[in-house]
């Protein structure tokens, strides 16, 4: 079934551009980290767990579209896969929300 | 009737060998097998469970009554609750999902058989495992009870779990539940869910990959709709309420103190991640009911569906709301107003597409040529039992007056208006409706709707009057009232009518176990249907469909014997009698090679690995514990191992012969027992 | 549900009657089980953490220790990486399947789960330092959920390197390689493997890495 899309599957050598890329992100990740830590007090609370979350977003959508091949499957694979996401992140705001704990209040 | 049990591929052991017998029912594969062995399963579960409730009511008949100790008390209405919802209801719909799926979709059997049969075994094991703390488990009685506070209650039926079917931390955690038995109710609902988990995904692919050419999803009867609906809600609760109780047995077996307020734990977090599970349970537990109701009533009104992408859509609405509405649970708890009044807001919300169910249902039997048979009546005390139970949902979702109605006996009577007078009613209308189907015999037409009219009234006499008891102040879940609150009177209405129902329940089961036997044989097509799953002999052939089927328009079947005369009235066409028997013989005589999903062992020795973990889990402090936890990984790891080494499908090698001649008194007849056509032996044996 | 109801799923009902299966989206049975199974998890692991931000920080008397105070970013880092590189070596296993190449196939599902013991072996250090520190199970809630999270997913990775192991033994046993049934594991294998990567990635940021 995967025949037709292997046509514009990437390659090795894309497949190894994309780790590196998110072996930077990750990089980045740290490098945040470390940079909260020493200039954290002079920035807004959300600034850093901002930038965070965006980081592993963009590292999370890149496995499951390459990695995960689900960029060259039927959308109906990627819909089946974010009604499940979508679904987690709404409900366990509101259960934080209820809980008296913003998610990313830090 | 050359019917030779092809030599199957040894593997590690002899693989299974049986058709018929006891054999064949541990090894069972087959969709229709494992619906039946659900079917009975749930059934003697519902009567352990009406049991139960009885035991309930005789203490509740009067004031200050003493039938029961306070722990005898609490245990009961807790495994009433459990046994109905996760050991009838639900297995009972399953039972109706595995048996109607593939037929209805015109497909050989489920996407995943040896799954399928996972499934049941480890629910199978799983309720046994919760029944068996009547033995093992302790209960220290409750404090305030009959009993000294910590003592143990040593009466029959004392270890039994209490603690509610929501197992409330931390009412349910280690200080206050000291003894085993609610360890086995936390780690016997963690297996039941287990065995949803598994048999959602199987029903999710199994309608998604296995339907018919022409089949598509608009195509597709409503109950197959309602059940990928039911698959889906089920698919993305389970997962919740696993986490919740993992927490549970860590706070119980390892020392965590996730909701002991305390020692800074938190008990709301238990009741927003139960209950994340527990309202999409609760239509878990309602949709496959209107799926039943909404292929029964067209055909006994002989109309269509009135609606039919509306009754679809607002299936999925349901299911998409019911997850945004959990706090409604938690209305009395302390959470902000804000959140009060927005979860009592989306809880309304709800009504809109229930009431858009309601109407189309109520559009369907307008202007009908209405038969009131056995199922319809059900049907029909569905829709009017349902309609009470859902306004007075309604009234919980305006949060002052949920104040005031929260753990009183007015949640009781609502509650069991939606699922007795809802699912159960749904149930019920399915079993007499598929009747013909399963055994190939009619049941008796009379000893039915007697069944129906002490059952309807019996539920009302019973749950009718708990709304003004409940008004009246009468709280839950609580054992004994004293004299001087006048609620005495009613109450011993109530216990009355719970004996009308259970008078009709054995009027059920007597015309179950005598129709099966000695029931009219049923003609083809008995009910002049609409689904595919009437155009196959009845009993199935193991194979189902001889003949794969092809479809055109939404009720395809239908389509086929009637046409519009100039008015737009159904018109059923001359040949249309002739047609039926030629599909059914078509189908009852298949001519090509037919391959089947092979029997295996596996399955079984999966689920009672499953059990032996648990054991291992609540006595992991006795020496023996570990050992058990080891051996039951290891029977569940070898047994997945195992069944990755077998073949998933062999030759069937009865093509070409008619095994179930509905005409033949078949256990008789079949001059070898090996190669009696199973289905039936199979449900006779029983 | 209602998107689906209109598209692809319709579109191929009846056209893969041909050959053999019953399909009527064009997937495979087993890969679409796994897509609902892994979209399911979500839940699973939206649960384990939403659990950790309730209690993290949360007051527990004095003397009471957070998880945070323990966390050696520097080591988690590295082995975060290398889940992260698993996840490369697990798409080199497939893609030279698919291209039948069965040699590279074996040794990026070794390297796969080498990586993956790697990742595991680290967190059972991470697990024994900490505990040797004073931080236990039962020390407080915020202690409890963040073993809980992060064991479930160390048991998530443990039954993907059997899995691998698994795969890999047939790969070595068969002289002709991995038969094109068995290819079909190795993909619904990655499709879990990459799952269980992409937790780690917001376990990552949302447990360890904000303050």
């Amino acid at each position: 079934m995967t025949q037709a899309a292997q046509v514009h599957h990437p390659t090795t050598k894309d497949y190894i551009r994309i780790a590196v890329v998110l072996g930077v992100l990750t990089a980045f990740e740290i490098a945040l980290f470390y940079v909260e830590g020493a200039v954290g007090e002079d920035m807004p609370g959300w600034v850093f767990p901002l930038a965070l979350i965006s980081l592993s977003a963009i590292k999370f959508v890149m496995v499951v579209a390459y990695f995960m091949h689900l960029r060259y499957e039927k959308p109906m694979l990627s819909r089946v896969f974010s009604i499940g996401a979508v679904l987690a992140l709404s409900l366990f705001l509101i259960v934080l929300a209820i809980s008296g704990r913003i998610a990313i209040s830090g | 009737m050359a019917t030779i049990a092809p030599p199957r591929t040894p593997t590690v052991f002899k693989r299974p060998q049986s058709t018929t017998g006891f054999w064949s029912w541990i090894t069972t594969v087959d969709h229709k097998k494992i619906a039946i062995l659900y079917g009975y399963t749930a059934f003697s579960f519902f009567i352990i469970g009406g049991v139960e409730a009885l035991l309930l009511r005789i203490q509740l008949a009067g004031p200050d009554g003493t039938f029961l100790t306070a722990a005898q008390y609490n245990g009961l209405f807790t495994t009433h609750a459990v046994t109905m919802i996760f050991l009838f209801v639900m297995p009972m719909a399953s039972a109706f999902f595995n048996y109607l799926l593939p037929l209805m979709l015109g497909a050989r059997d489920v996407a995943f058989p040896r799954m399928n049969a996972v499934s049941y075994w480890i629910f199978l094991f799983g309720g046994i495992f919760i029944y068996s703390s009547i033995i093992f488990g302790t209960n220290p009685a409750p404090v305030g009870g009959n009993l000294p506070g910590g003592a143990l209650d040593a009466s029959p039926l004392g270890s039994i779990p209490g603690g509610g079917w929501f197992l409330y931390a931390p009412n349910s955690g280690p200080q206050f539940s000291p003894g085993t038995s609610i360890d086995y109710a936390v780690l016997g609902l963690q297996i039941l869910g287990v065995a949803s988990l598994i048999s959602s995904v199987n029903f999710i692919v199994t309608i998604f990959n296995m339907r018919t050419k022409g089949m598509r999803l608009l195509r597709m009867p409503v109950f197959v709709w309602m059940t990928m609906i039911v698959a889906f809600l089920l698919l993305f609760s389970l997962p919740i309420i696993a986490i919740a109780l993992f927490m549970l047995t860590t706070d119980r077996q390892f020392g965590t103190v996730f909701f002991e307020a305390a020692s800074g734990g938190d008990p709301i977090l238990w009741q927003n991640l139960f209950w994340l599970f527990g309202h999409p349970e609760v239509y878990v537990l309602i949709l496959p009911a209107m799926g039943i109701v909404s292929e029964v009533l067209p055909v006994f009104s002989r109309k269509p569906l009135f609606g039919y992408p509306a009754i679809v859509f607002a299936g999925g609405a349901i299911a998409f709301l019911g997850f945004g509405v959990w706090a409604h649970h938690m209305l009395a708890s302390d959470i902000p107003t804000v959140a009060q009044a927005a979860f009592g807001l989306s809880t309304m919300t709800i009504a809109i597409p229930t009431g858009i169910k309601i109407f189309n249902w109520i559009a369907t039997i307008w202007g009908g040529r209405i038969r009131l048979t056995t199922p319809m009546l059900f049907s029909l005390g569905f829709v009017a039992l349902f309609v009470i139970g859902g306004l007075s949902g309604v009234t919980h979702a305006v949060v002052p007056s949920d104040w005031q109605q929260t753990d009183t006996y007015y949640i009781v009577a609502h509650l069991h208006y939606v699922l007795f007078g809802g699912a159960i009613f749904g149930l019920f209308s399915g079993i007499y409706y598929w009747f013909p189907k399963l055994t190939g015999r009619m049941y008796n037409e009379r000893l039915g709707q007697i069944h129906f009219g002490l059952m309807f009234f019996g539920m009302n006499l019973t749950f009718g009057p708990m709304h003004w008891l409940g008004l009246q102040g009468m709280v839950r879940r609580t054992w004994v009232y004293s004299a001087d609150t006048g609620l005495g009177p009613w109450n011993l209405v109530v216990t009355i009518g719970s004996f009308v129902i259970a008078t009709s329940i054995l009027v059920f089961m007597f015309n179950w176990t005598w129709s099966k036997r000695k029931g009219e044989i049923a003609p083809n097509d008995p009910w002049d249907a609409r689904t595919l799953e009437w155009t196959i002999p009845s009993p199935t052939p193991e194979y189902n469909f001889g003949v794969k089927p092809t479809v055109t328009v939404l009720d395809d079947f239908w389509h086929q014997k009637y046409d519009e005369d100039d008015e737009g009235r159904a018109v059923r066409r001359p040949e249309a009698d002739e047609l039926v028997d030629q599909l059914i013989e078509a189908n009852g005589n298949p001519e090509t090679e037919i391959r089947l999903p092979a029997p295996s062992y596996f399955p079984i020795i999966a689920g009672f690995g499953m059990m032996l973990l648990a054991y291992g889990i609540i006595y992991h402090t006795r020496p023996w514990g570990i050992p058990l936890i080891v051996i039951g990984i290891l029977m569940l790891v070898s047994s997945l191992l195992g069944w990755g080494g077998e073949p998933v499908e062999e030759v069937h090698e009865d093509a070409g012969v008619d095994p179930t001649d509905p005409e033949s008194d078949t256990e008789v007849v079949n001059p070898d027992p090996e190669s009696a056509p199973p289905e039936l032996v199979g449900v006779d044996d029983r | 549900m209602t998107d689906i109801a209109h598209d692809d799923l319709d579109e191929a009902a009846g056209e893969h009657d041909s050959h053999g299966h019953h399909e009527s989206t064009g997937v495979d049975n087993r890969k679409l089980g796994m897509w609902f199974f892994l979209s399911s998890e979500f839940l699973f692991f939206g649960t384990l953490i939403t659990n950790y931000l309730i209690f993290k920080g949360r007051d527990f008397g004095p003397g009471s220790i957070y998880p945070v105070e323990f966390y050696d970013i520097p080591f988690t880092s590295i082995s975060s990486f290398v889940l992260l590189m698993s996840s490369l070596t697990m798409v080199l296993a497939h893609a030279a399947l698919a291209r039948g190449d069965q040699n590279q196939t074996r040794t990026w599902l070794a390297a796969t789960a080498m990586l993956g013991l790697v990742f595991v072996s680290g967190q059972f250090f991470e697990f024994t330092e900490f505990v040797l520190e004073g931080l236990k199970l039962s020390s407080n809630p915020a202690a409890s959920a963040f073993y809980l999270l992060t064991g479930f997913h160390g048991i998530h990775v443990v039954v993907g390197v059997v899995l691998l192991l698994s795969l890999w033994g047939k790969s070595v046993r068969q002289p002709e390689g991995l038969s094109p049934e068995q290819g079909l594991n190795v993909e619904l294998v990655g499709l879990y493997w990459h799952f269980v990567d992409i937790i780690w990635i917001v376990i990552f940021v949302v447990v360890y890495l904000i303050q």
